[in-house]
């Protein structure tokens, strides 16, 4: 284990420092824990984007550090918040099947009861059955692993597929994003067994705590989430710092001479899609249960490029700024589109900013990558640069 | 004497354009050799066979005692093997420092997993140091490889190739966009290698190849046209037809 990574990137401390501060002060402001100045939905609101803010760290370490622009990075979000909203839902149906058979003179069998669950939750696709990808659907343990091992799985078969074919540049991002357009598709059918574009949802119902109230419940999975964004940001600044960093960057700027002096460029590259795709993974797990709701709509390739988007404007190859430019724009997005922003009436025509909020975005995109290639991020440059 | 590279019957055609064409070529330990040609005669074509860049048609590579052909290697295999390559564009990584530029070179485990468990160690410290004052980088070790100027950049993409110990460095035009002063270390640094490696430069500039004094090959259309000491080959018609021919002095 390299002892000096920390040394070499002082940004991570500074980062963990802020990150603290803003976790204890929403703590200190929210309604369960707090003087309630924060309602819970705008908790819920604030730990999203910490995932958010995780899964653009990844994007900034598999885009910009290793030169991949992985348009599919959401799928892997998807797929892990999919994996922990089957659990969900099913603990959750059976808890509320096991109530309503309570009552019956002769005691429910398993299969009356497994029936029952199946209906609930399939009844809306007009199926009973379980599909075969429910068989864990019982197990937390399992349907965690699923978070971890799908992502990765999928992740570690498309990438060696991909780079050992050297499919690389945009080639290799609209391969991306026929994967990620694929998933969606395909969930989006009713068979699919996973409820068509009806997706998962009550996810924000925690079986077993039931008597718990949202406001507790937002606050933990909020907490949750700052754990893991310091840790994926600590595990990330580890990697990307060092010789492993100097590989991968090296890989980006020139993949060819990385190659020429003995390195295997395709496991690298597989190695660093892998990682990623897992801590994305886990990013979805933590989302979807304070959404509440997940359907295949959320892996369209649309999401995926907005990751992208947000990784140029907070500034590539710093991970503070893929976390800058995953919360600002995102919290932007949801004040624009949530009707925030007052609509500017200009006579002829009014501004309505929940549609005009994508055109800011797209000409705010276009200029930071015209003017300001190292993002909002590279402010920073100018703020650190010590006197040579 | 046994070879260290043997090239034999090596042909590679390029959309109807015989690149090379039937070529043989041998290099032995701990030789210094440059191979000269005209344009488009193969020269980096036959860099491009040797390191696994390219495969040919037919013929050949075979390397080291073990008798290893090249053909079904990797490029990485092939630099793991003992091969370094030095492009004629200098290629260097512009946004790490010349240390990191080293560090990442030199002869160390190479997979993903070594390398991202890898801690700096006072042995490798050394050795970055030692191959900086080689080429005469020792100065620049913080400084971002970017910043250097071009002949800096050639020293520092030959000291790479060294941090590697390959047994054979092939090394594309060094001498291009240099001064004579940076010519005249780049010839020190070469041929000072050579002392322990094979060291195979091709040039174009006839005065670096003089003052390299080595063999020297003459490629023409993709196969060996003579062979010999400079003023050997320079002394035979068929050469200064063929340069006279294209244009070159």
């Amino acid at each position: 284990m390299r002892k000096s990574f920390i040394a070499e990137n002082p940004s991570v401390l500074w980062f963990l420092a802020a990150l603290s501060l803003f976790t204890l002060t929403v703590v200190l402001l929210s309604e369960a824990t707090g003087t309630a100045m924060i309602s819970t939905s705008f908790v819920k609101t604030l730990g999203k984007t910490l995932c958010l803010c995780l899964i653009a760290i990844a994007m900034d370490v598999v885009w910009g550090y290793c030169g991949i622009l992985s348009l599919g990075h959401f799928a892997f979000f998807g797929i892990g918040g999919y994996a922990i909203g089957m659990w969900l839902m099913y603990a959750r149906t059976e808890t509320i099947v096991l109530e309503s058979l309570q009552n019956q003179v002769i005691p429910p069998t398993p299969q009356e009861v497994s029936d029952a669950i199946g209906n609930q939750i399939f009844g809306v696709v007009g199926s009973s059955e379980f599909p075969l990808i429910w068989a864990f659907a019982d197990s937390l343990f399992l349907q965690l692993l699923m978070v971890v091992l799908i992502p990765g799985l999928l992740a570690l078969v498309f990438g060696w597929l991909a780079f050992r074919s050297r499919v690389t540049g945009v080639y290799l991002s609209i391969l991306t994003q026929a994967m990620t357009l694929a998933l969606s598709l395909y969930l989006f059918q009713n068979d699919s067994g996973l409820r068509g574009n009806n997706g998962l949802s009550g996810l924000q119902n925690i079986p077993g705590f039931e008597e718990t109230s949202q406001a507790t419940i937002s606050i933990v999975f909020f907490l949750a989430s700052s754990v893991a964004l310091g840790a994926g940001y600590v595990f990330f600044a580890w990697i990307v710092t060092g010789k492993m960093g100097s590989v991968i960057k090296g890989i980006r700027d020139n993949e060819a001479r990385v190659r020429f002096l003995g390195y295997h460029v395709e496991s690298y590259k597989l190695f660093v899609f892998t990682v990623t795709a897992v801590i994305s993974g886990i990013a979805g797990a933590l989302y979807y249960p304070q959404a509440g709701i997940i359907n295949p709509g959320e892996i369209a390739p649309i999401a995926s490029i907005y990751l992208a988007v947000w990784v140029a404007i907070g500034g590539r190859g710093r991970l503070y700024g893929a976390v800058i430019g995953a919360a600002f724009v995102s919290l932007l997005s949801s004040w624009f589109t949530g009707g925030g922003a007052p609509d500017i009436d200009l006579g002829v025509y009014r501004i309505q900013w929940t549609d005009w909020w994508l055109v800011l975005l797209g000409v705010s995109f276009v200029a930071v990558t015209l003017f300001f290639p190292k993002g909002i991020g590279g402010l920073f440059d100018y703020l650190v640069r010590k006197p040579s | 004497m046994s070879m260290l590279l043997e090239v034999s019957g090596v042909s590679v055609t390029f959309d109807g354009f015989r690149a090379i064409n039937n070529l043989s070529i041998n290099f032995a330990e701990a030789e210094l050799r440059a191979i000269i040609g005209p344009n488009g005669a193969g020269k980096t074509t036959f860099m491009d066979i040797v390191t696994g860049k390219t495969r040919p048609d037919e013929g050949t590579v075979i390397w080291g005692e073990k008798n290893i052909s090249l053909l079904g290697l990797s490029e990485s295999q092939i630099a793991m093997e003992g091969i370094g390559r030095k492009f004629q564009k200098p290629t260097v990584f512009e946004d790490q420092t010349v240390r990191q530029n080293l560090a990442m070179a030199l002869k160390n485990p190479r997979g993903p997993f070594a390398v991202l468990m890898h801690s700096k160690t006072t042995a490798n410290a050394a050795r970055i140091e030692s191959i900086a004052e080689e080429i005469g980088l020792t100065q620049s070790l913080t400084r971002r490889a970017g910043e250097l100027s071009h002949g800096q950049k050639q020293w520092l993409e030959i000291g790479m190739l060294l941090a590697q110990e390959p047994r054979l460095l092939l090394v594309d035009e060094p001498a291009a966009g240099m001064t004579v002063e940076e010519r005249e270390k780049t010839t020190d640094i070469l041929r000072k290698a050579a002392e322990t490696r094979a060291v195979v430069v091709v040039e174009h500039d006839m005065e670096f190849v003089r003052r390299l004094d080595c063999k020297v090959t003459v490629l023409h259309e993709g196969s060996v046209l003579a062979e010999g000491s400079l003023d050997h080959v320079t002394s035979n018609q068929t050469v200064v037809d063929v340069y006279l021919g294209r244009g070159h002095a």
